[in-house]
């Protein structure tokens, strides 16, 4: 009983103490900022261009980072629409394409809620219902090749346009390479979404 | 057997044509065929027996509607490439007895009379087909008609015509069908129909969307096609009756290539299967149970077609690393390679249709990687190829079992053209670089009671 009486009084004076030395700082005391006044009156024009002034510090910071963020889809954007490209009567991915999947993989862990439809295309020399079988292929190539890398196979999609929608509607090599391909579009933009 | 000695009587000609091109060409040029292989147009004028029609008589108002009867049917005679219609006899008189020493003189076997009878509204066709070489009346029967106009109208001339081919060759004429088409669209592509003859042509779907692969129902008045018109490509029915579609088939990811069986109790399609496409059968009687009946993991099977009995099926597949067709009895897993492998080559032969007479299974197989068309046996035996000029592709025949029709850039014009496989005789269908993927429909009967009366009455509700 008397220790508990004891230390009490301990700490009744420690607490005092700390009262002392919390006051005398040694610094001289500053001034209190004077409180703000309630707002009973019409706000100053310092003040209004001081509120001005954050209001625009605040949208300029916002702007920035909008900026920033459109970069930042603009770049995912173009890596994600980059087509690939596949030699005649093939769905083997190329080291061409290999790259381009690359930027693609990149892309798509930093951005985990990107959904994508892969849509593959062909040539018109084949035959055009075999050429439907053959796109769908290079799509299923295509999504393999990105599940491949840790990619959840629930993110992609696939469909063949066959021969249906050239690019080029030339009838020489550089027309067919150019719409022996596999596309791409977004069918969740997940985080990029929210802008 | 008489058609295989006809083959064998033009040899010299096959032998020249090899003979005159150059020896590195004849060596490249058909790397998807062996060498052994039968190339060039057989023509073979083959006897046609000349068959005269004299004008046809009609009561006052429908002689418009008569010369439209002579001419449509003179021209079905000739598409037929069986009879030779002959433009002599327009003139002749009719009155009184037939004088069969007269038309044998003008070289016909056969005379047709004409005479149209009833009222605008609802004339009647009667014909009848005189043997002139007999000199005897080879059969007679009275045809509806409808007025020209109306969309069954010159169908129901073309079925006449079919009559009168049936009564002189003793075999179907092909007259009363029409061919399904892809065509171009707003969206991309279209189904179209048109005449036998080339006239009536028009888009049947209006989908904005990608439309492929049209095939008929053996009825004649319905056609399965693929369709985009949903995200997931589907396989829609369309009614030709009411002109309204329905989904008939949609497996989860692509399906494609609907085909019949030519008894109508199943659809046999492409379909997608864990990355690749695969044949399944649909049951039509109970609208269920698609089976699967192709089973080559890493490989797609396509394009399938039935077998006149409905339980064999040919299609395309590329399992063996070239694209070739197979035939298969439907339940057995182990397809038969119908085209010849070839080691080291790009083999590209695609789009089977078997024969409704079965003895024949037509396709394309790129030559010097232009697709022309060939034709075998179901066993694989007697390899022919039909085409030469230009690209070739996507045939189908037509009930006969003679003429296929496919698409074609020969004549530096792209177009559906018809070829008749005995004198090879083509003719040009529809023109447009656009048109592609026909399928010849069975014979067209005239709508439906009951279609009719459906018709009628949404029309009712329009009013």
């Amino acid at each position: 009983m008397s220790t508990w009486k004891n230390s009490f009084v301990q700490l009744g004076s420690f607490a005092l103490i700390l009262v002392v030395i919390g006051c005398g700082g040694g610094a001289p005391e500053p001034q209190p900022e004077p409180e703000p006044e309630p707002q009973m009156t019409e706000p100053t024009v310092d003040e209004e261009a001081e509120r001005a002034r954050m209001e625009e510090e605040r949208r300029r910071r916002e702007e920035e980072e909008r900026r920033r963020m459109e970069a930042a889809r603009e770049r995912v954007m173009t890596v994600l629409a980059e087509r690939v490209h596949f030699d005649f009567d093939k769905s083997e991915i190329r080291p061409d394409a290999e790259e381009v999947l690359q930027r693609k993989v990149t892309v798509l862990r930093e951005y985990p809620g990107i959904e994508l439809r892969i849509a593959g295309h062909c040539d018109e020399r084949g035959s055009n219902e075999y050429n439907l079988a053959l796109g769908q292929r290079r799509a299923e190539a295509v999504k393999r090749y990105l599940v491949s890398y840790g990619l959840s196979a629930g993110r992609f999609t696939t469909i063949s346009y066959g021969e249906e929608r050239p690019l080029d509607r030339g009838q020489n090599e550089d027309a067919w390479a150019m719409n022996r391909r596999g596309e791409f579009t977004l069918t969740d933009q997940g985080r990029l979404g929210g802008m | 057997m008489i058609r295989e000695t006809k083959y064998l009587l033009s040899w010299p000609v096959v032998f020249a044509l090899i003979a005159a091109a150059p020896a590195s060409l004849s060596a490249q040029e058909r790397d998807s065929i062996p060498s052994d292989v039968r190339v060039g147009i057989l023509y073979q004028p083959a006897f046609r027996p000349g068959i005269a029609m004299p004008a046809v008589s009609a009561p006052e108002g429908l002689e418009e509607l008569a010369d439209s009867v002579r001419t449509i049917i003179l021209r079905d005679f000739d598409y037929s490439d069986r009879l030779q219609p002959l433009e002599r006899g327009a003139d002749m008189p009719q009155q009184g007895p037939v004088n069969y020493a007269l038309w044998d003189e003008l070289g016909a076997v056969w005379l047709l009379i004409g005479v149209i009878e009833g009222s605008a509204d609802a004339p009647i066709l009667r014909l009848s087909l005189h043997d002139v070489v007999f000199k005897l009346v080879q059969d007679v029967r009275a045809f509806d008609l409808r007025p020209l106009a109306h969309p069954d109208g010159r169908m129901a001339i073309h079925r006449a015509a079919d009559q009168v081919m049936e009564w002189a060759t003793n075999s179907p004429g092909i007259a009363a069908t029409r061919i399904a088409y892809v065509g171009p669209g707003r969206g991309g592509s279209e189904i179209f129909t048109v005449d036998s003859d080339g006239f009536g042509a028009r888009p049947i779907t209006n989908d904005s969307s990608i439309a492929l692969s049209p095939a008929w129902a053996p009825s004649g008045d319905r056609l399965a096609f693929m369709s985009y018109r949903r995200s997931d490509p589907a396989i829609l029915e369309l009614d030709l009756a009411h002109g309204t579609s329905r989904v008939l088939v949609d497996l989860p990811g692509m399906d494609m290539t609907p085909t019949y069986s030519p008894d109508g109790s199943s659809l046999a399609f492409g379909a997608y299967v864990d990355g690749r496409t695969e044949i399944y059968v649909y049951d039509l009687l109970r609208g269920c149970c698609p089976e699967r009946v192709t089973f080559a993991r890493f490989a797609n099977s396509l394009s399938p077609t039935f077998a006149p009995d409905s339980r064999r099926i040919a299609f395309n597949s590329d399992r063996l690393g070239q694209l070739h067709i197979f035939v298969s009895s439907i339940g057995d897993s182990s397809p038969e390679l119908l085209t010849p492998y070839i080691y080291d080559r790009s083999v590209h032969n695609a789009a089977p249709d078997w024969s409704p007479q079965g003895d024949r299974i037509v396709f394309h197989g790129w030559v010097a990687n232009v697709p022309q068309l060939f034709t075998v046996a179901p066993n694989g035996r007697g390899l022919r190829q039909l085409t030469q000029v230009g690209r070739n592709e996507d045939p189908s025949w037509a009930i006969d079992g003679r003429h296929v029709v496919f698409h074609s850039t020969r004549a530096g014009t792209a177009g559906l053209w018809v070829l008749d496989v005995v004198t090879g005789r083509v003719r040009k269908l529809v023109g447009g670089f656009d048109v592609r993927l026909p399928d010849w429909s069975g014979r067209i009967d005239s709508p439906s009671r009951s279609g009719e009366r459906s018709s009628d009455s949404v029309n009712d509700n329009n009013q």
